[in-house]
């Protein structure tokens, strides 16, 4: 069993489930009742592989970190309530105060606001660097740097950095790599493959594909050998390569509380099991509908890093030999004309959410950039004509259709 | 041979004792998911079969569920 869907879709096989369930069953409870007391005091100090409380672990989450971690190759796998959830954990398991995150540019507007405003508080500097030039990536590191951040495929610029380039980097100065690989997942992109010490994704679009339940997810690469991370250095010494999950267990996400729901991990291993037809569609619908909107003359210019026409494309051929993402932009000439196309949509929807099933459309400038100022905009490449659009998994005939009528409006 | 397992004094019988005879006569379930600390140290999965156990070490068998500590 070695491809990534039949490991998604049967997962480990540790034995039949109590009723022959093909589920693995929806544990919807809050605690668990031990055994004997003795074994509530193995279980709390985490000497006895049993649940106690759906904060700490439970059993339906249990299985969808493993079958995550089984059909990732990832050396350790926690989930959390969302993406956001599973950044704030990761980095905080990592940084304290007077050291510093060495990141990129182009973020997601709320990771910037996370790094700037809520760890600047606690004395956590944040140094943002152009990830296009690894050179700037270690300039910047110095003796204070906890981790490297940055995105697969940077939204909304569809930027790609060579991530490999950045690992090496990072890695010969002692610090681990944390990359958000919402945008491609492990299914698209290999992070592990790649130098990524840990890899951290919103289980929210791609996996869970309805966009029914929020979710997210930490998967630790075993790439990096936590002994030379200095907060880390002592529970390494301790517990080995699991010192990241272990701090993160007994300490970071145990403490903020950023458990995922049993519903929702129930809800996403049952959008792992088709997470790659769903990858695998979208992808070549973003392909087929980037390459129509070329030939579009209301449309300015196309972003996505499988077009030719991209200064990404062999980097992004190189690291997603499965395909360049759902997600592609284009430019029309002002905020006027983005507005009419957006509504006149009839099949594309106006939501701020990616890698659905349902293809998206959002104004970037006036909604998950709105908060930055035009100038601020401008230097992130986010123009006040640009629309993004993720494709999902309709027939592409009727994608093209709505766009050409779409367009016609703009 | 006298050992402190999980913090609980336990005696087993003969001397030729390893770090995965001790797992294996501890019946430890999920192995794959299991940390070792031998005498407050990390000890590796590799080791556990060549790691001769003396009179008076101490072994924790530590779990972090999920996927965890492969």
């Amino acid at each position: 069993m070695s491809g990534f869907t039949t490991r998604s879709v049967h997962g480990e096989r540790r034995g039949p489930e109590a009723h022959g369930s093909l589920r693995f069953p929806l544990y919807d409870s809050a605690a668990f009742e031990a055994d004997s007391a003795k074994d509530h005091e193995l279980t709390f100090a985490n000497r006895l592989p049993k649940h106690s409380y759906t904060r700490l672990t439970n059993p339906t989450i249990e299985d969808y970190e493993r079958r995550v971690q089984w059909a990732s190759g990832a050396t350790g796998v926690l989930s959390t309530a969302s993406g956001m959830a599973a950044i704030a954990d990761a980095c905080l398991a990592l940084v304290s105060q007077g050291s510093n995150i060495v990141t990129s540019k182009r973020l997601f507007s709320h990771t910037i606001s996370l790094f700037k405003d809520t760890f600047g508080r606690f004395g956590v500097e944040t140094r943002w660097v152009d990830m296009l030039d690894p050179a700037q990536v270690a300039a910047a590191i110095d003796a204070d740097t906890r981790l490297v951040f940055l995105e697969v495929l940077t939204n909304p610029q569809l930027e790609v950095a060579d991530i490999q380039a950045i690992a090496k980097i990072a890695g010969a100065k002692g610090v681990p790599v944390v990359l958000d690989n919402t945008m491609a997942t492990p299914y698209l992109f290999d992070a592990k493959a790649h130098g990524v010490a840990v890899e951290v994704v919103s289980a929210t679009k791609f996996l869970s594909g309805g966009a029914s339940v929020m979710g997210g997810l930490i998967l630790d690469h075993g790439t990096f050998d936590w002994k030379k991370a200095p907060n880390l250095e002592l529970l390494a010494a301790k517990v080995g390569p699991a010192a990241l999950i272990a701090r993160l267990r007994r300490d970071t996400h145990r403490n903020l509380g950023t458990c995922l729901s049993p519903h929702n991990a129930w809800q996403l291993t049952l959008g792992l099991e088709t997470l790659a037809l769903r990858a695998d569609r979208s992808c070549a619908n973003a392909l087929a509908v980037a390459r129509h909107l070329e030939g579009l003359p209301k449309v300015v210019k196309v972003h996505y890093p499988g077009l030719p026409s991209s200064p990404f494309f062999a980097l992004s051929r190189r690291q997603f030999p499965r395909g360049a993402g759902a997600v592609l932009t284009f430019d029309l000439p002002g905020k006027a004309e983005a507005f009419r196309v957006l509504d006149a949509f009839r099949v594309v929807r106006r939501a701020t959410n990616l890698n659905d099933n349902k293809s998206l459309a959002i104004h970037a400038a006036s909604t998950i950039f709105a908060d930055l100022t035009p100038e601020e905009r401008a230097a992130n490449g986010i123009g006040e004509g640009l629309i993004r659009l993720s494709v999902g998994i309709e027939d592409p005939e009727d994608l093209f259709e709505d766009l050409d009528q779409a367009l016609e409006k703009a | 041979m006298r050992l402190i397992i999980n913090g609980e004094e336990k005696r087993l019988d003969g001397e030729a004792w390893t770090v995965e005879k001790a797992l294996q006569a501890e019946k430890i379930a999920n192995l794959d998911m299991v940390s070792v600390q031998w005498n407050q140290a990390f000890l590796d999965r590799a080791a556990w079969p060549m790691t001769d156990l003396k009179d008076g070490d101490e072994l924790d068998f530590l779990f972090f569920m999920g996927g965890g500590s492969r």
